[in-house]
């Protein structure tokens, strides 16, 4: 990159630009594709700091996911609670299940821990799926309220029903995560998290409690993932039991590879890359009449992970001469 | 000073006795050669010392306190640091991140405290400090020019090392060493004795295992022999050399088959 462009001024046109984009573009459709690009960004960055920067496996992210959008769901429908609390509600719940889901990650470890994972996942997509009278079985929550207006005054008022307005709040939500993430990584904090996924035995005996720093993950993970699904849910306004499926685990984690695991860019480029792109296969979905877009993560998948280890970000870095992968 | 010591410490693999009923003492600022031959125990006994697993009986006591039950990172925040006989350097990560891994004050910080660390942003003179330490840990090991290598890419002999700067990192007061000269060659072996002297004349207690026979007559003290998990002897160099026991453990003797 141009030397000379400060580093400031990257960041003030990067954001003007995404403030910009839906006022240039106003198509609501786009717009929701936007959305839903922003939401995939939370969850496969928190699934990267999870897999990526700690090396735990864990293939049931999307129950983290699920888990948020179920409680902010049904803490708004049958108890009235605002959306603004069930956000961080939805990101606690799913946080303290990350928690849940360390504890066997501290005995279990590859593809143990990951089977582990996926029977975590399974297990509460059944109980979304059965549980009718909390959750409506597979008919889904629906009539869920969108987030309240926020009043500035007297004189103006924020809806939340639209497109453009939900966009805007997702952008703040995915900004500042991104700078947590940012923060986490390039701490003394991610080192520790990094030095295990190296190597456990190697990270204890400098003084790593392997045990305190895998749940710590699983829980920061879960909460953003929490996050994201609570925001879906009054987005989206329908919550059913596809949330939590595998699909949607493996979806987090081919964007995540393809943009680059252990990369703080990564998965941002791969949930928004191929949010785009899968739309943009629909066509093809129609003609042949099936899920193309699994078909088509699958190849993906391999082709990075035979050609491109690194991911786009990966490989972006190693053209620029960067020795290492950090950002 | 006595600074460690073990009392009947026992470690079964199943029904392999690995260390059996071995007592022994560190005194403070000695350098300690743990010899014996292959499948004698010694690794065992390292991975004992600094909490890679319990032992199945006995104790060792660490400045008054019992670290038997110890897990590897509460031995290591007391002040024990380790290096590997195979290399556990992290791979991925750049020389000086290794270091700065175990640069951390981990007695004072846990997971917790460094995400609100992280979160708030942390104090720039602190992170500085760390840099400083990590950066004079990697000259004395003369790995000063290679710290934003990956670890991965460093021949050898210079991740032997690169564990070593980063044991010391974690400022021990013992420093156990499992075999830090195998696989390097006549002048590389010089360079290493020299650096566990050096460390030893900062005030570092240190244990190592060692099968090069010139690096253990030069370097330790005292000597400590294992044989099939026990003690058979303890001494000076040139006394366990002599110990008709310790010949027979090395060279085998008339009675080493024995008959059911």
């Amino acid at each position: 990159m141009n030397p000379r462009v400060p580093i400031w001024l990257k960041w003030a046109l990067g954001a003007a630009a995404l403030i910009a984009l839906p006022l240039v573009v106003r198509d609501r459709y786009f717009l929701h594709l936007l959305v839903t690009a922003g939401i995939f960004v939370l969850l496969a960055s928190s699934w990267n700091l999870l897999a990526g920067y700690a090396g735990q496996l864990n293939l049931g992210h999307a129950a983290f996911y699920g888990i948020g959008a179920y409680t902010s769901a049904i803490l708004a429908t049958k108890l009235g609670i605002t959306p603004w609390l069930g956000l961080f509600a939805g990101g606690f719940v799913s946080a303290l299940f990350g928690l849940m889901l360390g504890v066997p990650s501290l005995r279990l470890s590859g593809p143990y821990l990951a089977i582990t994972t996926i029977g975590f996942s399974e297990i509460l997509r059944l109980v979304a799926m059965n549980w009718v009278q909390l959750t409506r079985g597979s008919l889904g929550l629906y009539g869920i309220p969108p987030f309240t207006p926020i009043r500035l005054g007297s004189w103006l008022e924020i809806q939340f029903r639209s497109e453009i307005s939900c966009y805007y709040l997702l952008l703040v939500l995915v900004c500042a995560s991104l700078v947590i993430f940012r923060r986490l990584i390039r701490s003394e904090f991610g080192l520790s998290l990094e030095s295990l996924r190296e190597d456990e035995i190697g990270a204890a005996s400098i003084g790593v409690n392997i045990s305190g720093y895998k749940l710590a993950v699983f829980t920061i993970s879960a909460f953003f993932a929490g996050l994201a699904g609570a925001f879906f849910a009054h987005y989206q306004r329908l919550v059913s039991p596809d949330t939590l499926s595998l699909g949607e685990t493996f979806t987090i984690l081919t964007m995540t590879m393809l943009g680059g695991l252990g990369t703080l860019l990564g998965p941002v480029v791969g949930a928004v890359l191929l949010t785009f792109l899968s739309e943009g296969l629909r066509f093809l979905e129609d003609m042949v009449k099936l899920d193309v877009r699994m078909i088509i993560y699958g190849v993906l998948l391999i082709v990075t992970i035979l050609f491109m280890r690194g991911g786009i970000v990966g490989l972006l870095n190693s053209l620029r001469g960067t020795g290492r992968a950090k950002d | 000073m006595k600074l460690l010591r073990t009392e009947n410490l026992t470690r079964y693999f199943g029904g392999l006795c690995a260390v059996n009923d071995v007592d022994f003492e560190l005194v403070s600022g000695e350098i300690v050669g743990l010899i014996g031959p292959n499948g004698a125990g010694k690794t065992t006994l390292i991975n004992l010392l600094s909490g890679v697993f319990p032992p199945s009986s006995g104790n060792i006591i660490f400045q008054d306190d019992d670290i038997s039950r110890l897990k590897a990172h509460q031995v290591n925040s007391l002040g024990i640091a380790r290096t590997f006989q195979v290399v556990r350097v992290f791979k991925k990560l750049t020389v000086l991140d290794n270091v700065l891994a175990a640069a951390v004050d981990r007695r004072r910080l846990g997971p917790w405290s460094l995400v609100a660390q992280a979160i708030l942003g942390r104090s720039w003179s602190q992170a500085a400090r760390d840099h400083d330490e990590a950066d004079r840990l990697l000259e004395f090991v003369g790995l000063a020019s290679y710290s934003d290598e990956l670890a991965e890419n460093l021949p050898y002999a210079l991740s032997k090392r690169l564990e070593i700067a980063r044991a010391l990192a974690t400022s021990p007061t013992l420093l156990l060493l499992d075999e830090p000269s195998s696989g390097l060659n006549p002048s590389e072996l010089n360079d290493q004795i020299e650096i566990v002297r050096k460390i030893n004349r900062q005030g570092v207690t240190i244990l190592i295992i060692e099968h090069v026979m010139k690096v253990i007559m030069d370097i330790s003290q005292r000597l400590i022999v294992l044989h099939y998990g026990k003690k058979i002897a303890e001494g000076s160099p040139r006394e366990v050399y002599q110990d008709p026991e310790v010949v027979e453990a090395y060279l085998g003797g008339e009675t080493h088959v024995e008959y059911r």
